[in-house]
C-alpha cells in the first residue's frame, strides 16, 4: 500500500499550551480517513499543521514520502494536497468556471486548456450548468461543491476536507456523500474532519479520534462509535448530545 | 554635550507636537480599525477655526480649544456615520474615501482662503524659557504639556468611564463586545468624534507654532502614521511615547545628517516597526493583526 | 487515479466557450474600443487646445491602466506609483540632457529599472494589509519627492530639469502637438493591449485570485507574494514608460510636478475607480471623463477659486467609493443585466 500522507509523532506547542500532542497518522492511497473529536480537541490545529498554515514544533509531516514540515500552503498544493475550507471561500467576483480554472492553471498554463479542464471538472461534480454563474450568487452547498471542484482541478494526490458538510441540510448532505463516494470510487484519497457522525459513518474507511491534542482511538467507524473511550471523551467534555448520537448510531448497526 | 542636549530638547518638544496630533489618529486607528487619511485635515480645520475665533471673536488660541474641538468632533462623527460606516467591510474603498476627503477638505479650504496663509502671529508667544544654556520655546512647552495632560486624560477616560470601557472592549474584540450588548456602531461614532476633537484640539494648540495653510495637515500625517505604528495600536501612552521617539530621532537625523530627510525618517521607522515588531512598543496583543488581518 | 484526466467532450467544450469570451471576441472588442478612442482625435486634430487635452487623456488613461494591473486586477492599492513615474521621467530626461541618448532606446531599460525597484520596495511591504500597504506606498512617494529635491546633481533639485527643444523623431520631440497625441495613443493602446492579454493569462487569473481571497489562492497552489511582485513589476514598468513620454511632452519636470499625489500617484487610482476598477476599459473611460472635465474646471476657476478642480475630484472619489464602486463600467453592466431581465446564460 502506498502511503500518501504520513504524520509521524507531530506536536504543536503554543507557549504553555500543547495543542497537538504526539499524533501519528498514516493515510494510504485510496483510503478515506476521518478525524473526529470533541470541541477543543485540536482538530483545527492539527489540520493547519497538515495544510501548512503552521509548522509543527516536533515531528514530521510527509506527502508521498517527501518531508513537507516547512513547506508553505501553496507549495503543498502544488505537490498534490488539495483542500477545502471550513467557511467556504469562493472567489466571489469570478464565475464558477473561472473559480475552477484557478486550480486548473496549475497544470495548464494556456487559457483554453485550463478552461476546458475546468469545464470537465465542473461536469464531473454536476455543476456544468452553473459555469457562468457568479460565485457570489451560489448557494452554500454549491459553494462547497465549487471548492471541491477547485481542489480537484489540481489533480491532487489527496484531498483534505474541513467540515465540508457544515451548514448543509439532510438532502444536501446526501448529495455530497454521493459525489464524494463516486470520486473515491475513481481512486481519490480523502482525509476529512467532520462533526457530523452520520457522515463519518457513511463515508470512512478509518476513523481517528483526537481529544485534548492527543490521538485517543483509531479504528473502523463501527469500532469507534462503540468505543467507551471515545464516548467518554465526548460526554466528558459536556458533549451530551454526541453521547446520545453515539448510542443511536451504534444501535443502528450496519445501516449506511 | 551641549549640542546633544539642545538637539534632544528640540526632539522632545517636536515629539510633544507629534504626540498631540497622533493621539486622535491612534484612537481611531485602534478602535475603528481604519486609516483616516484625512486626519491632518481635521487638524487644519482646528487651526482655521482657531484663527477665525481669534480674528473675529478675539479669543486667545488656547481658549478656542473649547469651541473648536467640539465642532471638529462633530464633523468627525458626521464623517464616521456618512462615509466610514457604510464602508465597514471594504478596507480598500475606505482608502479612496478618506483620501478623497483629504483632497476635498484641503482644496475647499484652498478655494475659500484663496491660498492666503494666515498666522496668529506673536500673540500667543515668542516667549522663551531659559533653562541654563537651553532655550525652550514657550509655546512648544505648552504643547508638550498639553499632550501630556491629554494623554493622561484619555487614559483615565478609557479606564474609568463606562464609555471608555466600551471603547476598549470593542478594540479588543468587536464580536465579543457586540455579544455583550455593546452598541458597536455607536462606539465607533463616539470614538471617531473624540479622535476628531483631539485633532481639532491639536490644531488650536499648534496655531502659534505653524503658519496656517490648507496643506498644513500634510506636515503631520506621515509622521503621525509612524508614531501610531511605533507606539502600538490601541495604546494611548504608546502614541505619546511614540511621538517623543519620532521627534527625537527626527531631530538627531536632521541635525547630524540632513533636515530635508525627515520624511525618510518617518518612513524608515514605519517600515522597521511593521517588519520587526508589528505590535509596536505598547500595542495590545492582537492589535498588530490590523496591519495583517482584518478584525471579524 | 484522478477523474479529471478524461478528455473533455465536444459538447462540454462548446459550453466553456460561452462562459469565457473567446480570443477573437476579446481582441475584437479591443480593436473596436481603441478605434472609438481614436475618434475624438480624428475629429479634432487641428485644434491644438483639444489635441493637448486628448493627448493628456490618452497618457493618463494609459497610466491609470498600468496602475489597474496591480491595483485593480491584483487588488493592491498602491499610492506610490509616482515613484515609477518619476523614475521614467527623471532618468529619461537626465540621460537625454546629459548624453543625448534617445528616449526610444532608453525607455525600455529604464522601465526594467523601475520594475526592479518596484519589486525591491514591494517585497517587504506586500505583507501589509490594504490600508497599511497604502500608507507604505504613500511614504515611498514622499521619500522619492525628498530625494528628488535633495540630489541636485542628478535631478536638478527644486529647479528641476529642462529638456531643450531639439525636434526630431529620434529624440521623441515633436514640433506638432498632434504627433504627440499619436504617441500617447500608442502608449494607451499598448497598456490596454497588455491588460487584455493579462486578463486572459494565468498571471492575470492568479492576480484576481490573490485579490479575491489569498488563502483560497494558496490552496490552489498560487505563490501569492510572487504573483503580487510580478504584477507590480509589470505595472511599474508600464508606468515608467508613461513617465518617459510625459517628460518628453512637457519638457520640464520638477519634484512637485512628478510627485504631487493628487495630480499623479493618486490620480491614476482615481481614474481607474471612476471608470471601473479591475476592468480593462475602465481606466481609459475614467480618463476620458475626468481629464477634460478637470481641464475645464481649471480653466474656469483657476483664478477665482484655486483648488476647485481637486476639491471636486476628491468629492467624486468619496462618492464613487460609496455609491459607484465598480465605476462606469460596472454601472453599465448593471444596466445591461437589468434590461436583459431573466434572460440568463445558464442552461437549465
Amino acid at each position: 500500500m502506498n502511503e500518501i500522507l504520513g504524520v509521524h509523532k507531530v506536536s504543536k506547542q503554543f507557549g504553555g499550551l500543547r495543542a497537538v500532542d504526539n499524533v501519528s497518522l498514516s493515510v494510504n492511497q485510496g483510503e478515506i480517513v476521518s478525524i473526529i473529536g470533541p470541541n477543543g480537541a485540536g482538530k483545527t490545529t492539527f489540520f493547519n499543521l497538515l495544510t501548512g498554515q503552521i509548522a509543527p514544533t516536533e515531528g514530521e509531516v510527509r506527502l508521498n514520502g517527501q518531508l513537507i514540515n516547512t513547506l508553505p500552503p501553496h507549495a503543498r498544493a502544488r505537490l498534490g494536497m488539495g483542500r477545502t475550507f471550513q467557511i467556504a471561500k469562493p472567489l466571489i467576483a469570478l464565475n464558477a468556471l473561472e473559480n475552477v480554472m484557478i486550480g486548473a492553471f496549475l497544470h495548464d498554463a494556456p487559457l483554453s486548456a485550463a478552461r476546458d479542464k475546468a469545464m470537465a471538472v465542473l461536469e464531473r461534480v454536476g455543476m456544468a450548468h452553473l459555469a457562468a454563474r457568479r460565485a457570489g450568487d451560489l448557494t452554500l452547498s454549491e459553494r462547497r461543491r465549487l471548492e471541491v471542484a477547485r481542489a480537484l482541478a489540481l489533480q491532487p494526490q489527496i484531498v483534505l476536507l474541513d467540515e465540508v458538510m457544515a451548514g448543509l441540510n439532510q438532502s444536501e448532505v446526501g448529495h455530497e456523500i454521493e459525489l464524494l463516494r463516486s470520486l473515491h470510487a475513481e481512486g481519490l484519497t480523502f482525509l476529512i474532519i467532520e462533526h457530523n457522525l452520520k457522515v463519518v459513518r457513511a463515508f470512512s474507511d478509518r476513523v481517528v479520534v483526537l481529544d485534548r491534542g492527543g490521538l485517543i482511538a483509531e479504528g473502523t467507524a463501527d469500532e469507534i462509535l462503540n468505543s467507551p473511550v471515545v464516548i467518554e471523551a465526548y460526554l466528558g467534555s459536556g458533549h451530551a448530545g454526541s453521547g446520545r448520537e453515539f448510542s443511536q448510531l451504534a444501535a443502528q448497526g450496519a445501516r449506511a | 554635550m551641549d549640542q546633544i542636549l539642545t538637539v534632544l530638547t528640540v526632539g522632545i518638544l517636536l515629539g510633544g507636537i507629534y504626540g498631540l496630533v497622533s493621539i486622535g489618529l491612534n484612537l481611531i486607528f485602534g478602535v475603528v480599525r481604519i486609516v483616516n487619511f484625512a486626519q491632518g485635515e481635521l487638524v487644519m480645520f482646528g487651526m482655521y477655526g482657531t484663527y477665525f475665533a481669534y480674528t473675529h471673536l478675539h479669543i486667545h488660541p488656547y481658549l478656542s480649544v473649547f469651541i473648536v474641538a467640539p465642532l471638529v468632533g462633530l464633523l468627525g462623527m458626521v464623517i464616521q456615520r456618512l462615509v466610514i460606516q457604510p464602508l465597514t467591510s471594504e478596507p480598500n474603498m475606505q482608502i479612496f474615501a478618506t483620501f478623497g476627503l483629504l483632497m476635498f477638505f484641503q482644496n475647499t479650504m484652498l478655494a475659500v482662503s484663496r491660498g492666503e496663509a494666515y498666522s496668529v502671529g506673536s500673540m500667543a508667544g515668542t516667549g522663551v524659557l531659559e533653562l541654563g544654556d537651553l532655550k525652550l520655546s514657550s509655546v512648544r512647552l505648552v504643547t508638550l504639556g498639553a499632550a501630556t495632560l491629554i494623554t493622561i486624560g484619555l487614559h483615565l477616560f478609557l479606564s474609568r468611564t463606562m464609555a471608555g470601557r466600551a471603547i476598549r472592549a470593542v478594540t479588543q474584540d468587536k464580536r465579543a463586545a457586540r455579544a455583550m450588548g455593546i452598541n458597536v456602531e455607536r462606539t465607533f461614532l463616539i470614538t471617531f468624534g473624540i479622535g476628531a476633537a483631539l485633532a481639532g484640539m491639536a490644531g488650536a494648540l499648534l496655531t502659534p507654532i505653524y503658519s496656517i495653510t490648507p496643506a498644513v495637515g500634510g506636515n503631520f500625517i506621515l509622521a503621525a502614521f509612524a508614531v501610531v505604528v511605533l507606539g502600538g495600536l490601541g495604546s494611548v501612552w504608546g502614541a505619546y511615547i511614540g511621538g517623543l521617539i519620532v521627534g527625537i530621532v527626527e531631530a538627531f537625523a536632521g541635525f547630524y545628517i540632513d533636515p530635508v530627510l525627515r520624511s525618510a525618517v518617518w518612513f524608515i521607522i514605519f517600515l522597521i516597526v511593521l517588519i520587526v515588531r508589528p505590535a509596536g512598543l505598547l500595542g495590545q496583543a492582537g492589535a498588530e493583526e490590523v496591519g495583517f488581518r482584518e478584525q471579524h | 487515479m484522478n477523474s479529471t484526466n478524461k478528455p473533455p467532450r465536444e459538447a462540454v467544450k462548446a459550453g466553456a466557450h460561452d462562459v469565457i469570451p473567446s480570443a477573437r471576441s476579446a481582441w475584437g472588442k479591443y480593436a473596436a474600443g481603441m478605434a472609438l478612442a481614436l475618434l475624438p482625435f480624428a475629429l479634432l486634430f487641428d485644434d491644438p487646445h483639444w489635441v493637448n487635452i486628448i493627448a493628456v487623456t490618452y497618457l493618463m488613461g494609459g497610466l491609470a491602466a498600468a496602475w489597474n494591473i496591480i491595483g485593480g486586477f491584483g487588488g493592491q492599492f498602491s499610492l506610490g506609483h509616482g515613484v515609477f513615474f518619476g523614475i521614467g521621467a527623471y532618468t529619461t530626461a537626465s540621460l537625454f540632457i546629459r548624453f543625448g541618448w534617445s528616449p526610444w532606446l532608453t525607455m525600455v531599460p529604464i522601465a526594467a529599472l523601475a520594475a526592479g525597484v518596484a519589486m525591491l520596495i514591494s517585497w517587504p511591504t506586500f505583507r501589509l494589509r490594504g490600508p497599511f500597504f497604502a500608507i507604505a506606498t504613500l511614504a515611498f512617494n514622499e521619500v522619492a519627492f525628498v530625494l528628488a529635491n535633495h540630489m541636485e546633481s542628478l535631478t536638478g533639485g527644486p529647479r528641476g530639469l529642462m529638456i531643450p527643444f531639439k525636434a526630431g523623431i529620434a529624440n521623441m520631440i515633436f514640433s506638432q502637438r498632434w504627433q504627440y497625441a499619436i504617441l500617447m495613443f500608442c502608449f494607451v493602446a499598448l497598456v490596454i493591449g497588455v491588460s487584455v492579454w493579462l486578463r486572459r493569462s494565468r498571471l492575470g487569473y492568479y492576480l484576481l485570485a490573490v485579490r479575491e481571497d489569498e488563502d483560497a489562492a494558496r490552496a490552489a497552489g498560487i505563490d501569492v507574494l510572487g504573483t503580487k511582485l510580478r504584477g507590480m513589476a509589470l505595472s511599474a514598468g508600464l508606468t515608467s514608460i508613461g513617465g518617459t513620454l510625459f517628460a518628453m511632452y512637457l519638457r520640464y519636470i520638477d519634484p512637485p510636478t512628478i510627485f504631487t499625489l493628487s495630480d499623479i500617484g493618486v490620480k491614476f487610482a482615481l481614474l481607474s475607480l471612476i471608470g471601473g476598477i479591475g476592468t480593462v476599459a475602465g481606466p481609459l473611460l475614467g480618463a476620458a471623463l475626468i481629464i477634460p472635465f478637470e481641464n475645464w474646471l481649471r480653466a474656469e476657476f483657476a483664478n477665482s477659486l484655486p483648488g476647485v478642480s481637486l476639491a471636486i475630484l476628491g468629492l467624486l472619489m468619496v462618492l464613487a467609493a460609496l455609491f459607484m464602486k465598480r465605476g462606469i463600467v460596472g454601472a453599465i453592466e448593471s444596466l445591461f443585466k437589468r434590461l436583459q431581465g431573466s434572460k440568463s446564460k445558464d442552461r437549465p
